[in-house]
């Protein structure tokens, strides 16, 4: 049966396409744990791919392009940290002037490095995966799931995720009971840029191949509403990446089949929204010092 | 024998030119309870923040076991066993007891959180302070988590306990549960110093009592030798007269009827749960009860900042319950509320809040009569005492005290015909809060219905005409003012039928 398989292929590709949105969740989730919202997940997102792709395209190797995504985005969220933790800058404002400049400063590289401004030429490079069912899944999907799993027990199991939640909670209490709120805070916004940035590197090299000016489309807004759907938990979270996931790849899959191809693409951020908003838990609280500097 | 802690001459200027202590001496010795006594501003808090390392002196020494120390931050003073126990309680509300605990004795030393588990028991039963470890803090009794608090102190192994204002959130059952404690605690070696303004709590608690006023140590008495009068004459430099109840001239009609109201918190908790009262014009109505019985949740729900479940409000006879504020205004409701950042715009300045909510008696066609609405300012600031550089200052720019004066005096200064009066004399020194109690009681002999909500016991017991005592969201009580004293009213207040 067509129909069967197409929605098995669907399911299994879903995995991939949840991929990026997972990463960033969980680092944003780690960010606004320790109190700090960052809404440059966005820009980060669309750096960290430009750099992944740039260092794989010059290098030949993906693994580096990866290694590289991670790095600017950790090298982003610690400029971030400077203003929003140290400096105490308003961490909305803050955030904004990371999206904006990032898409500035890609547009000006894509010119720099290729003489073009719309998108990347293709990168070769190629990602690990391996195959399952009717598809095949990116060893960095599985790892990604695997980080899920890794930040839940980090948040909630060991005493350095009591005290970083305890900064988000109350930090002048935190302060108190002998807890370097700052470091705390920035060490959390290091960690968040740095899985956003490995996000951006997957968006680039295995979901696209290239770069193209804008790719991250919102994506790091999605991760924001899954923040708060997840109740600032990393395994509720893979559930709101995964209806993401879904909806893109159901979308890709079946334009090919119906013409509405650009209403299609809405579908994932429509889905996720209203996911977010209907099935979003009152009961669960961000955390109280949330956006406030210390 | 040299004394445990010697502070001495402290000054300490803050950054924005405020002088808090100008030179003052403290001396504690082993195995004491030392009150330090003080008004609001008398620089109390600030030379025990400056012992715990929180805050550091201008100038002065430091001697702990005669040595000369300086600490740069509480874990140094914590470190040579000294603790705090601050008036807002320094523990994280949305974690267990127990992580609380666990987080503040391993940023000190390696430890796990099994070992702090069974540690906080053992001491917990020695000593008699039951905790519930797996209890979120939030949830718990203010005098529960203060009890967290001296447990973490203990655990930290502390020889030196501060307390800043211990009962100011306390049912009068919890104070003196916290009393008995500091006792075994002291027999046990652990020496106290214990702040406050509340004269009785010396008398209760200490045996010796160093009077601070204005930044200076203006005298240490044994506390079982000297009276209430002579340290109030010390504390405020001359004797002050209390408002008297007195009683109303003559009441007449009732202005407010609340019946039956339902109310919940904004985590939808409900904390008013079917409450019934009137007031009528020219008497006071006094609620009573430990803070977070509902007392906030009423005064948010007359002012129409807070729309009720169920139930109704009448204000003259016209029904309010969830209208907006603007509605209970224009019936003439005065409201001064808990928080003063809800009363005044911080940011705007103090001609600017002087006509908060009274715009159209200052306007002239569509502009602001600038003229009268600095006159209005200027009348208040002269009456109420409020302290401040310029007219044209932010609100913010006031000290919590002026800004309670502001508040209150804008309110009391109005016409209407009913005042709802949520914690009117909070941070303000004895001698202005005497001056706030002298106008509620003016403003009700001239006819005005009001509603005072106070945790300030003796406010309530002092003023009212009728006492109304809530207990987890119900009246549990009413009591006409002649009949209503600190026990029967502290009984109903920690849910004593």
């Amino acid at each position: 049966m067509v129909e069967a398989e197409l929605w098995a292929f669907i399911a299994v590709s879903s995995v991939a396409y949840m991929t990026p949105i997972l990463l960033v969740t969980i680092g944003e989730i780690i960010a606004e744990r320790s109190g700090v919202v960052n809404i440059g997940v966005e820009g980060i997102l669309l750096a960290s791919a430009f750099a992944a792709v740039a260092a794989a395209f010059f290098s030949g190797s993906a693994a580096l392009g990866v290694a590289s995504g991670a790095l600017a985005g950790a090298l982003i969220g610690a400029l971030f940290g400077l203003f929003a933790v140290y400096l105490r800058a308003d961490q909305i404002i803050a955030g904004l002037a990371i999206n904006l400049s990032s898409y500035g400063f890609t547009v000006l590289g894509l010119i720099a490095l290729w003489g073009h401004h719309g998108a990347s030429p293709r990168v070769e490079a190629e990602l690990p995966y391996f195959s399952l069912g009717q598809g095949s899944v990116p060893l960095l999907s599985l790892l990604a799931l695997l980080i899920a799993a890794v930040a839940w027990l980090l948040l909630f199991r060991t005493r350095a995720g009591l005290a970083l939640r305890a900064c988000g909670e109350e930090p002048s209490a935190a302060y108190a009971m002998g807890v370097n709120v700052r470091l705390y805070r920035m060490a959390a916004v290091v960690l968040g840029g740095a899985l956003a940035g490995l996000g951006g590197s997957f968006l680039a090299l295995e979901l696209a191949g290239s770069f193209t000016r804008g790719m991250s489309a919102g994506m790091g807004f999605i991760a924001l509403a899954n923040v708060a759907f997840s109740g600032w938990n990393p395994l509720p979270a893979i559930l709101g990446a995964y209806v993401f996931g879904f909806l893109s790849a159901a979308a890709d899959a079946l334009q090919q089949e119906v013409g509405y191809a650009y209403l299609l693409k809405t579908l994932p951020y429509l889905g996720t929204l209203a996911a977010a908003a209907l099935l979003g838990r009152r009961s669960i609280r961000p955390p109280q010092r949330l956006g406030v500097p210390f | 024998m040299a004394p445990l802690v010697f502070m001495k001459e402290i000054r300490k200027v803050y950054p924005e030119g405020t002088v808090a202590l100008r030179g003052a001496s403290f001396e504690l010795l082993e195995g004491e309870v030392h009150a330090l006594l003080g008004e609001n501003g008398a620089g109390k808090t600030t030379l025990m923040k400056i012992l715990y390392g929180e805050l550091r002196p201008t100038s002065g020494e430091i001697y702990f076991r005669g040595e000369r120390v300086s600490f740069r931050s509480p874990q140094e003073a914590m470190r040579r066993g000294i603790a705090m126990v601050h008036q807002s309680f320094a523990l994280v509300p949305t974690f267990t007891v127990l992580e609380n605990l666990y987080l503040a004795i391993s940023s000190v030393r390696k430890v796990s959180q099994g070992e702090v588990r069974s540690r906080a028991a053992e001491l917990g039963k020695e000593l008699g302070i039951e905790v519930p470890l797996n209890a979120r803090v939030e949830q718990l009794p203010a005098g529960m988590r203060q009890r967290a608090e001296i447990l973490k102190a203990l655990l930290l192994e502390a020889k030196v306990i501060i307390l800043d204002e211990p009962t100011s959130l306390l049912t009068p059952f919890e104070a003196e549960a916290l009393i008995a404690l500091i006792r075994r605690l002291r027999a046990k070696g652990v020496s106290f110093v214990y702040v406050t303004h509340k004269l009785r709590e010396v008398k209760e608690v200490a045996d010796r009592v160093t009077v601070l006023r204005k930044g200076l140590n203006v005298g240490t008495l044994q506390a079982r030798e000297t009276s209430e009068a002579e340290m109030a004459k010390l504390m405020v430099g001359a004797a002050v007269e209390r408002a008297k109840r007195r009683p109303p001239r003559e009441v007449g009609e009732v202005v407010l009827e609340v019946e039956g109201l339902v109310a919940r918190d904004e985590m939808g908790v409900e904390r008013l749960r079917g409450v019934s009262f009137s007031v009528r014009a020219g008497e006071i109505v006094g609620i009573a009860g430990v803070q977070g019985s509902g007392q906030r949740e009423l005064a948010e729900a007359i002012a129409g900042l807070r729309r009720p479940e169920r139930g109704s409000i009448r204000v003259r006879g016209v029904e309010i319950a969830g209208k907006p504020p603007r509605e209970a205004r224009r019936l003439g409701v005065l409201y001064v509320p808990e928080l003063r950042e809800e009363g005044l715009a911080l940011e705007m300045n103090i001609v600017e809040n002087s006509i908060l909510a009274r715009q159209r008696g200052h306007a002239r066609g569509p502009l602001v009569d600038w003229g009268s609405a600095e006159e209005r300012a200027r009348g208040l600031v002269e009456r109420f005492k409020v302290v401040f550089g310029s007219l044209w200052d932010r609100a913010a720019a006031l000290s919590g005290g002026n800004q309670q004066r502001l508040m209150v005096g804008r309110e009391l200064s109005s016409r209407g015909a009913l005042l709802i009066a949520h914690e009117p004399t909070q941070g303000l020194d004895v001698t202005s809060a005497e001056m706030v109690r002298e106008e509620i009681l003016r403003l009700r002999d001239e006819g005005m219905a009001v509603l005072l909500i106070s945790s300030d016991l003796d406010e309530v017991l002092e003023l009212s005409d009728r006492v109304i005592v809530l207990f987890e969201g119900r009246s549990v009580g009413e009591l006409r003012g002649e009949e209503a004293s600190i026990e029967k009213v502290g009984r109903l207040m920690g849910g004593a039928a």
